[in-house]
């Protein structure tokens, strides 16, 4: 604490200065009645020393993923960010920064964030983005609520919207708490048993306000027939897709085959997993709906000399404008992990890019060879393509299984009926550029060796 | 001017990569889904992006830069310590989902957070999940609105917000559904109890409101106007922003609130990252704890069979589902990154906390007393009043300049831009949106004595300074006063490649 606080030992002569005698007569105008007396009842202060050795100790006991052979995924894959990213965003004229309320002396973020917003736009191949909301899953169901802001008026589906019905059921819950206040109701669409869109049954989203689905998909399935999407559900639907941005190195972008609206988890650019958070949510859209978008934006602009200079612009969508009409609530974003993934993405540049997803698909297709291998165990959508995760069905209990690998010393993916209850027997399997060859042999071994083990007593 | 979009190296320049662990020549791509254009990226190496990004870096303004007097943002120094924890392999390479036996550390840590978070505001339970203020705010309304749902009170549809209240309030109330009553504050911008009187009923839900008010001053009828909202069957919101004031002094528990948000990036500092990100638990009240988005971190004693490790010798960590969870507001833990920070900040402070927001407090009355002072004794004095017209502030205070601006047409933006010129960030304008010509000042627990004097002198140089000057301030920026009207009117939102 003392080094903290550069007045302590001075409050007598700042207290003096201005007539006071003691602390508490700063604190004369909270009433007797609220004012909590004694001392709080925590811990003592610590030094730096001994908190960076605790942090140690305690942090220590966690198992990172680098400690293991790692294949859990489901949406978050393990990824090398440059060193020069870490370095870099230590510099404080970013870290300890402000939203640029005053653009004449936040020229500096305000440019970072308008290059990013152009870095996005260009992977995902639409007129406008945004610098970023929470993560992945906000910026699905702000998508969801704008797209009810802009086509309500004129849908036959009032208040509708359609989603994947494989979505995660944390990203469902999150949609569900951000649409409910509007009063929309959420249908599902159906997929196919292969895992790829049911496009026969998705004429019937047509008339609602807008779908959400995702390229890959939960599974990992990388699914053709969404190129077809935009012609059967019409324009006045919005067709918003959430994208592994990596995988755009290799696969096209949305807004090149009709999406109105991408979302995406931005981690794998700039970040690590970081448990979860922070991460950054990607929001880009055509400019139909950008009065319409959430989040802040950065615009060009020029000064009174006349020379370019940047500011945000836009704001009278945003909260501390528009108050309850606002188009959403937020207001702290992820700028500064926005800006780790501008970083990355610069030193990319497009053929790095390219090979990127080209190392993550190459994990994923290697593994998918090897352990369709194995007798014991069947890879359910084994037809269709994968990006960084596939669905195997084992011959007994996914979650035995993952605490047989970390027996092992693996971390051995997702027990899918987490997600899907009926689906005991799916484990989610995910690699990416992280991934070695040898661990995949790893995995194939050790897989074989426990499907082989319970596979007599599988029940079909 | 420097374009990240000018760089144009060879193709694959930049960062080198391994070799894949198989021929990419034959990947199994759907045809129509074989990307034919990549994007328009640049080609830097990584000299060129480390100059582009550096040199970006000396175009912006942070605390390290010097005095960032913010108000409502609470710009306090960020230890570094705490970045250098955050980045640790125990939290950085850590997968949300993974069994809760390979993260007791991380849970052991939430856990000493969910507790101390619990005790500064006398809450009952917390969860650290909602990512940022606002996201605090909607996930507490939507824990009221299941609150009453269960009860039978769904009729309850208005949340009650002052004029004061930040923009988020009433931004966040209304995204979960409910109509926003807004009430006005009295002259010097206390809460109104008339007012509030006025519009309660039995379609209240909840009031929101922060205390010390957005004016940097302590609601002395805080416990009344609780009161009133309780006894219409309302919620009380504590927006937790100013939060920093009252830490061991006084709690919203203690003043009637049943739910608040901490904002980790104010009080605790997360570094604010030139707008995020941040991270914003939430505490309520017992009546309220089934309603906390899922899971929560609890403990138990340890059992045999369990797996022992360095943190869990006594007690066993895990995740538990509140009974009736709202569900999710994100879709993991929260910003966990955050989380580890401030809970190092926590540790540098332990119990001093309090001491903590009295230097806040003392530093917000220090400077306001030094800017009068030094003000009259140059005699521009009248330029200006006093936001709120109170002996003391809390850590934060507003002057309004509609006197400065009637007399010589200088208002609180000319000011701001004059104080750039002086190497300062200016402090937030033209908030609260009740005092005309505002500057919100918060100096935070921070800066020094010295700081404080030299700004209170070279703030009334500025109020001293030729109009015609000021008019045209900034000089000394890198770039002058932006034109934001051309912005929004010739939309440039990406780099425009077909101007090349």
């Amino acid at each position: 604490m003392v080094d903290q606080l550069p007045n302590l030992g001075r409050e007598k002569e700042m207290l003096e200065a201005m007539g006071m005698s003691s602390m508490d007569d700063l604190f004369a105008d909270i009433p007797e009645a609220v004012r909590m007396n004694g001392e709080l009842p925590l811990r003592g202060p610590q030094s730096e020393e001994e908190i960076i050795a605790d942090a140690r100790r305690i942090l220590g006991a966690n198992v990172a993923l680098g400690d293991r052979v790692n294949f859990l995924g489901a949406g978050l894959n393990r990824n090398y960010v440059p060193a020069s990213v870490f370095q870099l965003i230590t510099r404080g004229e970013f870290l300890t920064s402000y939203t640029p309320y005053q653009p004449e002396v936040s020229q500096g973020m305000l440019q970072a964030m308008w290059e990013f917003q152009t870095l996005i736009s260009e992977l995902v191949s639409l007129k406008v983005a945004n610098l970023s909301v929470y993560d992945g899953s906000t910026a699905a169901a702000e998508a969801l609520t704008c797209a009810v802001r802009v086509h309500n008026r004129k849908a036959t589906q009032k208040d509708t919207i359609y989603i994947s019905e494989l979505l995660p059921p944390a990203r469902i819950s999150v949609i569900e708490n951000y649409t409910q206040g509007g009063g929309v109701v959420i249908k599902t669409l159906r997929h196919n048993s292969d895992g790829t869109l049911n496009l026969e049954s998705l004429s019937e989203a047509a008339g609602s306000c807008g779908i959400y689905v995702e390229q890959p998909n939960p599974l990992g399935i990388l699914d053709g027939g969404l190129t077809r999407v935009k012609e059967i559900i019409g324009d006045g639907t919005a067709f918003i897709v959430g994208v592994s941005p990596v995988s755009l190195g290799l696969i096209e972008a949305p807004g090149n085959y009709g999406a109105d609206i991408v979302v995406g988890e931005g981690q794998a650019l700039g970040s690590p997993i970081t448990y979860g958070g922070p991460l950054y949510g990607i929001f880009a859209c055509t400019n139909a709906y950008l009065r319409q978008m959430p989040g802040r934006i950065v615009g060009r602009s020029i000064d009174v000399d006349g020379q370019e200079a940047f500011c945000l612009t836009l704001s009278t969508r945003e909260q501390h404008i528009r108050r309850h009409r606002a188009t959403s609530n937020i207001c702290t974003n992820e700028t500064l992990i926005a800006l780790m993934g501008a970083m990355h993405m610069s030193l990319l540049g497009p053929e790095g890019l390219q090979k990127l997803a080209q190392r993550n698909m190459a994990a994923c297709e290697l593994a998918k060879k090897k352990l369709s291998e194995i007798p014991t165990i069947a890879i359910p959508h084994v037809m269709n393509c994968h990006y960084n995760e596939f669905v195997v069905e084992l011959p007994g209990a996914a979650s035995d299984c993952i605490a047989y690998l970390d027996t092992q010393g693996l971390i051995g993916g997702y027990d899918l009926s987490n997600w899907y209850p009926e689906r005991r027997n799916w484990l989610l399997v995910s690699f990416s550029d992280q991934t070695k060859a040898a661990e995949i042999e790893l995995l194939t071994a050790h897989l074989a060796v426990w499907s082989a083990s319970v596979s007599p007593g599988v029940s079909a | 001017m420097s374009h990240l979009f000018e760089h144009k190296g060879a193709g694959g320049k930049g960062y080198s990569q391994p070799e894949s662990i198989m021929p990419t020549d034959n990947l199994q791509i759907p045809s129509s889904l074989v990307r034919k254009d990549l994007p328009k990226w640049p080609r830097l190496s990584e000299p060129e992006m480390v100059r582009h990004y550096t040199w970006l870096s000396t175009r912006n303004f942070g605390i390290d830069t010097g005095f960032y007097p913010l108000g409502s943002c609470t710009m306090k120094h960020n230890p570094r310590v705490n970045e250098v924890i955050a980045q640790l392999p125990g939290i950085a390479d850590l997968h949300p989902l993974q069994p809760e036996h390979q993260i007791q550390g991380t849970l052991s840590i939430f856990h000493e957070m969910q507790e101390m978070l619990g005790i500064c505001a006398g809450m009952d339970a917390v969860t650290l999940q909602p990512v940022a203020g606002a996201q605090g705010e909607f996930t507490a309304i939507r824990c009221f609105q299941e609150y009453f749902r269960k009860r039978g009170e769904s009729q309850r549809t208005k949340v009650i917000v002052p004029d004061s209240a930040h923009g988020t309030n009433p931004a966040s109330a209304s995204m979960a559904g409910f109509e926003i009553i807004e009430i006005p504050s009295q002259e010097d911008g206390r809460i109104d109890l008339n007012a509030l009187r006025a519009v309660v009923g039995d379609d209240t839900a909840a009031m929101m409101i922060t205390n010390p008010s957005t004016l940097g001053v302590f609601e002395p009828e805080i416990a009344e106007a609780a009161e009133i909202v309780h006894a219409a069957g309302g919620q009380m919101y504590y927006d937790g922003a100013n939060f920093n004031a009252i830490l061991g002094l006084t709690s919203p528990g203690i003043m009637g609130f049943d739910a608040v948000h901490y904002n980790l990036h104010k009080t605790f500092s997360q570094p604010h990252g030139g707008g995020g990100p941040g991270s914003g638990p939430i505490g309520v009240k017992s009546h309220l704890a089934e309603f906390l988005p899922g899971p929560v971190v609890k403990r138990r004693p340890i059992l045999a069979g369990d797996r022992m490790t360095s943190v869990n010798k006594e007690w066993w960590y895990h995740w538990q589902e509140p009974e009736n969870s709202i569900g999710k507001v994100q879709q993991w833990h929260g910003n966990s990154g955050a989380v580890i920070r401030s809970w190092a900040f926590y540790r540098r402070y332990g119990r001093d906390l309090k001491t903590m927001s009295q230097h806040a407090v003392l530093n917000a009355n220090y400077l306001r007393h030094k800017i009068m002072q030094e003000a009259e004794a140059k005699g521009v004095g009248h330029r200006f009043c006093d936001g709120a017209p109170v002996d003391v502030v809390k850590h934060e205070f507003t002057l309004s300049f509609a006197p400065m601006k009637e007399e010589i047409g200088i208002g609180a933006m000319d000011i701001a831009k004059g104080l750039l010129d002086k190497g300062y960030m200016a402090p937030t304008v033209y908030f609260p949106l009740i005092v005309p010509e505002c500057m919100m000042f918060e100096p935070t627990e921070t800066e020094s004595k010295e700081v404080l004097d030299e700004f209170a002198i070279k703030f009334v140089e500025v109020l001293q300074e030729d109009p015609d000057v000021l008019h045209e301030a900034p000089i000394t920026t890198k770039v002058r006063r932006v034109d934001e009207v051309y912005a929004a009117r010739n939309l440039v939102l990406s780099y425009p490649f077909d101007e090349e």
